[in-house]
């Protein structure tokens, strides 16, 4: 019977409206028995605390959205089984049968197969049947397309139009049923299907040589009709295109072959609007350039096309008008997004209410993101908001007239995980600044897809855990160096929470979930999601966690955490004093000094140069650096790799900013951080002018207007090291050697401000007391500063307000200091008047 | 308004010649830049309701813009009218003043510009663009450092230049008007709040507040 049907002719046109179609439509159910009848449920967010699931229980566009999963896990090998090369064998042949098949209005015929009473009848499915309602005709037969009935069209409406139409509910089961049918006869017919939709695939036959395409399609349609008692058409062409629009002539229950040499004709008076891919939008662009039939279309050149409409597009529509398509069958499109969104129903009372219903959201759509086995790491949260001036919407419960918000915020770690998205989806939410009243839908989509296999090597619950991990890989290397360096206890090295802290501060991203775990994306992902031992965690990191984080680790850990932290505070006073010292084992000096840069062979002299008493003082501290080194070298580059806003050294920390930081967290800055950049950041890290070590200070020396008129020089601080520091070194004075530790504990910073943060992280410095020779060294000293007041006063005002902000500080806790600024601070301010005409104020110390 | 206004910063990159000066590219970048930074200021400063401005992204940072087309165009069009002078190294200072209703200072958002008029290579526009965005980065945070404006402040642009611009080789300057704004009696404070230099651009911004001896006056 099939037969007769074959090449039938195109002018023969059926409605246009496959089922497909109607998925561009917002339809939706609402919560509905299976029975006849119109529904008992509750019909919005006001009356049903469990909305969001039965909303989508009885959604018909979620039943085809997450259909192909379902379709996925039983035929898990078929769907995107095939191998690459034989993809190319069949394009490479010229002749390749595809066939399109497609159900007759699935949506109806499924659930009129109970009833065939109903077979001449119009009839159309949808969520209600209230003649006067406001719900949308989701499908409609044949004899009810002849009514003029379409989907998307109001019952009351269809009703008017066909008064004794008769309108049926979903039935998802049988859908469930009969898609698995249709698909179990095709997959038997033929290993390469792709399936479309839950009622339409693509077969191609190539393999099948000796076998008619026509044949086998009315055998398939035949026994589709058989098991399902439901009616299939079938389109069949050379490629992926022409099959599709073959089928849309061979509808209903028929087929169309188009022969390769008929494309052309077939082609020609056919509306662009039927093109897939070609949606309303573009439609009118066409219109405008009275373009309406393919025909018309391919008097357009390819490249007027592109330049039009863009690259591909543009060649999307050329191909297309000839009836070119190169898509092999069975290259599945991986879903580049995957999300829900409810837009029916949605009525909220308080905050509390819409809240509850975005939890609920993001419930969906971690299911379905685990269904999908990827993760995602852009969410974007759309709202629909009630217009001012609308008003009730035509359509009961409907979301009227609205205007279309979106927030988006993209996450360094594909997720999934419920509490994630719930989080991220809260804070979104919070930042549309709504009344919730105003909300008329809510939609979550997720973006940036990733596979979950490769994710899942990530922590599942990444967040907090793996960021706790990190922080204690780190400090479990530098547990020992720390106690070496007599460092205050309190101050444990903690380089990668440092990070994030300056990160904090400095990116202006707004999602808490990023700065979390912008810095550890690199360490956490080896480690295992378990929560770290508790001897493991740092303590200097838990200690400064806000309060409720600190209560919810608490809880992890059973209650010790807080223990600890009181038993640690004990210890922690009585041992300030007495720092106990341990031997650098030799074989770790060696790996330091291996993995030294260019500095260490300096530094290892000056060390050896120390006589007397500070031999055993620097020694302590020099070792310990050496180790540290190493360390933050790594931690800053594996941070550069993840945000190009840390900062990769102490010269391009905001200094300011890291004084607003808690002391302990500062001086954790200081650890990690190496003070001067490392060349692997400059991929990512642009260059500032402290880049250039001796030129830039040549060029600033250049700069400056009569640099020559007093009798300071400023040549101290020119040079590879600056002169300085080879002046200050050969000194007898204790104090100036001092310095020239500094220089280069601070990796050779050239400001003067990365030394002076060095010193006041060195808990332990010299200075204290009156040395030999006092007033030398505070001459020598001052001096340098006046050499660096003249460098930078012009260029850089604010490296001098760091500097004279820190001697500040530094000043408080030592007369040498003290006696400093105040020698200095008048020769400042006469500089800042000269070229400011100002004063530089510097804030009084709390 | 100048006849060739250069694009707006939010609506994309400006379009430079090749065969620019690296003082004209320079100079381009910071105009467009500190169109953002000044209402990044002032936007700082609260002087209009925060609903006034919008979200965008400049340099990979978040900034705020202007959606009041009054506001949006006199910044613009004072900036940009600057183009010239800037390229030519005329202008010093660029400064944002907020006043009370006394019309006097309150305090003032000072950009002290440095173009390199020796400078012959090229530029390296993502150097640069790395300082500027320290700039806009630090601007955000630094709310701390500012005073409290009391209510119904009026704020403008003034240009410090180093020599008066020629009026017939500019047409854009034509919109610059010599000012008579009550100036402080004494010397203000200043605060740093960054500094960068990439050549061939210096750029420097700081606060300047009135000093204590000044409140006599007001």
């Amino acid at each position: 019977m099939a037969n007769d049907r074959l090449q039938a002719c195109p002018e023969q046109s059926s409605s246009s409206v496959s089922s497909r179609c109607f998925d561009n439509h917002g339809i939706r159910g609402s919560p509905t028995s299976t029975v006849i009848g119109p529904s008992k449920h509750r019909h919005s967010t006001l009356g049903d605390p469990n909305f969001v699931e039965n909303y989508f229980k009885n959604s018909r566009l979620h039943f085809i959205g997450t259909w192909r999963n379902r379709y996925r896990n039983r035929f898990p090998s078929l769907s995107n089984g095939f191998t690459k090369s034989h993809s190319n064998v069949s394009a490479g042949t010229q002749k390749t049968p595809i066939i399109h098949i497609d159900m007759d209005c699935f949506f109806v015929s499924v659930v009129i197969r109970s009833h065939p009473e109903l077979n001449d009848k119009p009839v159309a499915v949808c969520h209600s049947d209230n003649p006067k309602g406001t719900a949308e005709i989701s499908s409609a037969n044949y004899p009810a397309r002849d009514y003029g009935i379409k989907a998307g069209m109001f019952v009351r409406d269809a009703k008017s139009l066909c008064p004794q139409l008769v309108i049926l509910p979903y039935n998802f089961e049988s859908y469930e049923e009969v898609a698995d049918q249709f698909y179990n006869i095709l997959h038997k017919h033929c290993n390469r299907v792709q399936a479309v939709s839950c009622d339409e695939a693509f077969l191609d036959v190539t393999d099948l040589e000796g076998k008619d395409p026509q044949l086998l399609a009315s055998a398939v349609r035949k026994e589709i009709s058989e098991a399902t008692g439901c009616t299939a058409s079938a389109g069949i062409a050379e490629n992926m295109l022409m099959a599709r629009l073959a089928t849309r002539t061979a509808k209903p229950n028929g087929q169309c072959y188009i022969h390769p040499e008929r494309v052309d004709e077939y082609l020609d008076q056919l509306p662009i609007k039927v093109l897939p891919g070609i949606g309303h939008g573009l439609a009118e662009k066409l219109k405008n350039k009275n373009v309406r039939t393919c025909g018309e279309l391919r008097l357009i050149s390819k490249d007027s096309l592109q330049k039009y409409f863009g690259i591909k597009t543009g060649e999307m529509l050329w191909n297309y008008s000839r009836g070119m398509d190169n898509r092999l069958v069975g290259m599945i499109q991986e879903s580049k997004s995957v999300g829900a969104e409810v837009n029916w129903g949605v009525r909220f009372r308080d905050l509390q209410h819409a809240q509850h219903f975005l939890l609920d959201l993001c419930k969906e759509v971690s299911l379905r993101l685990q269904g999908c086995g990827v993760q995602g790491r852009t969410f974007t949260l759309k709202i629909k908001k009630r217009r001012k001036d609308a008003g009730e919407p035509a359509k009961f419960m409907g979301c009227g007239d609205c205007e279309n918000l979106s927030h988006s915020t993209t996450v360094p770690l594909a997720t999934d995980d419920i509490e994630v998205l719930q989080r991220i989806s809260k804070q979104l939410f919070g930042s549309f600044h709504i009344d919730v009243k105003d909300i008329r839908g809510v939609g979550l989509q997720v973006s940036r897809l990733e596979s979950a296999d490769t994710s899942r090597q990530a922590p599942e619950r990444n967040s907090l855990k793996s960021w706790l991990m990190s922080a204690s890989a780190s400090s479990k290397q530098q547990f020992d160096i720390n106690r070496i360096a007599k460092e205050c206890v309190d101050s444990e090295g903690k380089s990668v929470g440092g990070n994030s802290g300056v990160l904090r501060i400095a990116s202006v991203e707004n999602s808490v979930h990023e700065t979390n775990n912008a810095p550890n994306g690199e360490g956490g992902s080896n480690q295992s999601s378990s929560v770290p031992p508790l001897c493991h965690l740092d303590m200097g990191v838990v200690e400064n966690l806000p309060s409720e984080l600190l209560s919810e680790l608490n809880e992890i850990y059973d209650g010790k955490l807080v223990e600890l932290i009181t038993k640690r505070k004990v210890q922690g006073d009585k041992s300030t004093g007495s720092a106990c010292f341990f031997p650098p084992e030799p074989a770790q000096v060696e790996e330091a000094e291996r993995s030294r840069n260019s500095a260490s062979v300096s530094l290892r002299r000056t060390a050896l140069e120390m006589k007397g008493t500070q031999h055993i003082l620097e020694e302590l501290r020099m070792v310990p650096d050496s180790e540290a080194r190493p360390d933050s070298v790594a931690i800053s580059t594996a941070g550069l790799e993840n945000n190009d806003l840390v900062p990769s050294s102490l010269s391009q920390v905001d200094t300011s900013v890291l004084q607003q930081l808690p002391e302990e967290l500062r001086a954790d800055i200081f650890e990690a951080l190496p003070a001067h950049r490392m060349p692997e950041g400059t991929a990512l890290g642009p260059r500032t002018d402290n880049m250039h070590p001796p030129l830039g200070i040549k060029t600033a020396t250049d700069n400056q207007p009569g640099s020559t008129d007093s009798g300071l020089s400023n040549n101290l601080w020119i040079g590879d090291p600056p002169l300085w520091v080879d002046k200050f070194k050969v000194s007898k004075l204790s104090t100036l050697n001092f310095f020239v530790d500094m220089y280069y504990k601070a990796n050779s910073a050239e400001s003067l401000s990365s030394i002076l943060q060095c010193i006041i992280a060195e808990s332990l410095h010299p200075l204290n007391a009156r040395c030999d020779a006092w007033n030398e060294a505070i001459h020598s000293f001052s001096e340098l500063l006046m050499n660096y007041i003249k460098l930078k006063i012009v260029v850089d005002i604010e490296e001098i307000y760091v500097c004279f902000r820190l001697l500040r500080r530094l000043s408080t806790k030592s007369q040498f200091f003290l006696e400093v600024y105040n020698l200095v601070f008048p020769h400042l301010q006469a500089s800042v008047d000269e070229n400011y005409s100002g004063t530089l104020h510097i804030p009084p110390i709390k | 308004m100048p006849n060739s206004k250069p694009k707006s910063p939010f609506s994309g990159k400006m379009e430079r010649k090749d065969n620019q000066s690296p003082q004209g590219e320079v100079a381009g970048i910071l105009v467009e830049f500190l169109e953002v930074a000044i209402t990044s200021v002032v936007y700082l400063k609260g002087i209009y309701p925060s609903g006034a401005f919008e979200r965008r992204r400049y340099m990979n940072v978040v900034v705020k813009r202007a959606r009041h087309p009054q506001l949006r165009e006199y910044i613009h069009s004072a900036v940009s009218g600057l183009l010239p002078s800037i390229q030519k190294g005329l202008v010093e200072r660029v400064a944002v003043t907020f006043f009370n209703t006394d019309n006097i200072p309150m305090e003032r958002f000072i950009f002290k510009l440095m173009v390199n008029q020796s400078f012959g290579s090229k530029v390296e526009e993502s150097d640069l663009e790395f300082s500027l965005r320290s700039f806009l980065i630090k601007l955000s945070v630094s709310q701390s450092l500012t005073t409290v404006l009391p209510r119904d402040c009026r704020w403008e642009i003034m240009a410090y230049f180093r020599s008066l611009p020629q009026v017939s080789t500019s047409k854009d300057a034509e919109m610059w008007i010599p000012t008579d704004t009550k100036q402080w009696q004494q010397p203000p404070l200043i605060t740093p709040i960054k500094s960068m230099n990439s050549e061939p651009l210096g750029l420097q911004l700081y606060l300047e507040h009135p000093s204590p001896a000044e409140q006599v006056s007001g």
